[in-house]
């Protein structure tokens, strides 16, 4: 896959169902404009999120990984968001150290009521994306 | 032959009486522990519910195997031989609810240090099937090769985990045998390969691992070497969905072993058992310590100190680090 100027990023979005996939709803619903890079994936819950999810889509080829659950306080599970937290902090630094762009693991909190946010948070991840070009780290060069 | 000076050889005998003891009141259904190895300076687990095998039980510096691991596969009550690492993990079990406290009992012994054969046999050049004999003084390790007595620090022939230990006396146990021994590490050894590492840009770290990956074989052995890693049923196993390939590329080995670290985080002691499982070498410990320094960095947490706590990845703090969340 070379660089062009037709290339742009995929990204996938694990988003919470109880707030975050209502968020996007809503950006839809409000005619916020976003950029269409972002591939929808409905979890129940940010706490679902297994460090394996984010490096098999890497893995397959996705250029980031939008993780996005509810406010702290906020999660419908009470604390689930909380593990989600530990969980892709600790992962976010772990793959930078192996050599994994920490850009292309990103997070968000996003509340049912924000769909300008979600809005924003996919331009700005769109982005930061497109700057450091496309996920060619599990290509095979020989 | 005799690696030991006397004070330990004391210790084996403690440890010998103790087991008998054990076995013999009913106290326990199982011991394990070491005994001699089928090759020169190894140790090999024992397992035994019969008290006349405990006169091959053996403490030496090459005890190096975490015996934790086998606490889950052996039935009824148990007496275990635990150095500081290795107790730590039984906590760790105890904290993941995989083994009842009660049904153990730890016979811990202050743990001076392993010694690495192959940091031996680069210290000399010299295979170990060549070396005759290895005792340890003190800081000092002499090494007899040829008929020759040969003196070094030790600090040059211990293994990475051991120069970093934190507590190579078990804090958790219900026998002790001996007294704790003065603590010889070398920090900035023990963390020189990481180091390395980290002073590379992101595109050598990453080109690193991909040479190191290229040579796993997918043998599991550091999976299954791993007190941490007691899944029924790991990840990598499963077809629907397959997660990673069964067969070793690359790509599926990388990730088979960063979410295995991810997952044994909080849970991994250090104790430096995947990177000498590891038929080819994979310097593993270069990603475990890794991890294990980042639960510290991020969490403030060591694991299997306190068997009441939550484990780590089943707990949180309003306070914990989101500076990386939008």
């Amino acid at each position: 896959m070379k660089q062009d100027s037709q290339w742009e990023p995929r990204i996938v979005g694990f988003l919470c169902r109880w707030c975050s996939y209502a968020g996007a709803d809503l950006a839809g619903t409000s005619r916020k404009k976003y950029p269409a890079n972002i591939r929808i994936i409905k979890v129940p819950c940010s706490g679902r999120i297994d460090p394996l999810f984010i490096l098999k889509a890497l893995r397959l080829g996705f250029d980031g990984v939008l993780v996005s659950g509810c406010h702290p306080g906020e999660c419908h599970y009470q604390t689930g968001n909380y593990y989600a937290r530990r969980r892709i902090a600790i992962t976010k630094k772990l793959l930078e150290y192996i050599g994994i762009e920490p850009q292309r693991i990103q997070a968000s909190w996003v509340s049912a009521s924000e769909g300008g946010k979600f809005a924003q948070v996919v331009t700005e991840v769109t982005r930061e994306l497109k700057e450091i070009g496309p996920n060619e780290l599990f290509a095979d060069k020989k | 032959m005799n690696y030991l000076p006397t004070k330990n050889r004391d210790m084996e005998q403690r440890l010998r009486d103790e087991a008998k003891t054990l076995l013999e009141q009913g106290r326990v259904d199982y011991v394990i522990g070491f005994e001699p190895g089928s090759l020169k300076l190894t140790t090999t687990p024992l397992i035994t519910n019969n008290k006349d095998d405990v006169n091959r039980l053996v403490i030496n510096p090459f005890i190096v195997n975490n015996l934790s691991v086998y606490l889950t596969e052996v039935k009824g009550r148990v007496g275990i031989v635990a150095k500081g690492c290795d107790s730590r993990s039984i906590v760790s079990l105890i904290q993941d609810k995989q083994v009842a406290r009660e049904d153990i009992i730890i016979i811990g012994i202050p743990c001076p240090g392993l010694i690495d054969l192959k940091k031996v046999e680069r210290l000399l050049g010299k295979d170990r099937d060549e070396l005759d004999d290895i005792t340890r003084d003190g800081d000092r390790v002499v090494i007899t090769v040829d008929g020759q007595r040969k003196e070094f620090p030790i600090t040059e022939v211990l293994y990475d985990n051991c120069l970093g230990c934190e507590f190579p006396t078990p804090q958790e146990y219900d026998i002790l045998l001996g007294e704790s021994t003065p603590l010889v590490t070398d920090l900035a050894a023990s963390r020189q390969k990481i180091e390395m590492l980290e002073r590379m840009s992101r595109q050598q770290r990453w080109e690193f691992w991909e040479e190191e990956f290229s040579r796993c074989i997918r043998c599991y052995a550091c999976r299954n070497v791993c007190p941490a890693c007691f899944c029924e049923r790991c990840f990598v196993e499963e077809s629907e969905p397959q997660w990673v390939l069964p067969v070793p590329r690359w790509q599926d080995n990388l990730i088979f072993q960063v979410v295995r670290n991810v997952h044994v985080a909080g849970r991994c002691t250090d104790c430096g058992e995947c990177e000498r499982a590891c038929p080819v070498n994979i310097p593993l410990r270069s990603l475990s310590k890794k991890t294990y320094d980042l639960v510290d960095e991020l969490f403030h947490y060591t694991s299997g100190i306190d068997k009441n706590a939550p484990p780590l990845m089943t707990a949180y703090e309003y306070t914990d680090t989101q500076d990386f969340i939008r």
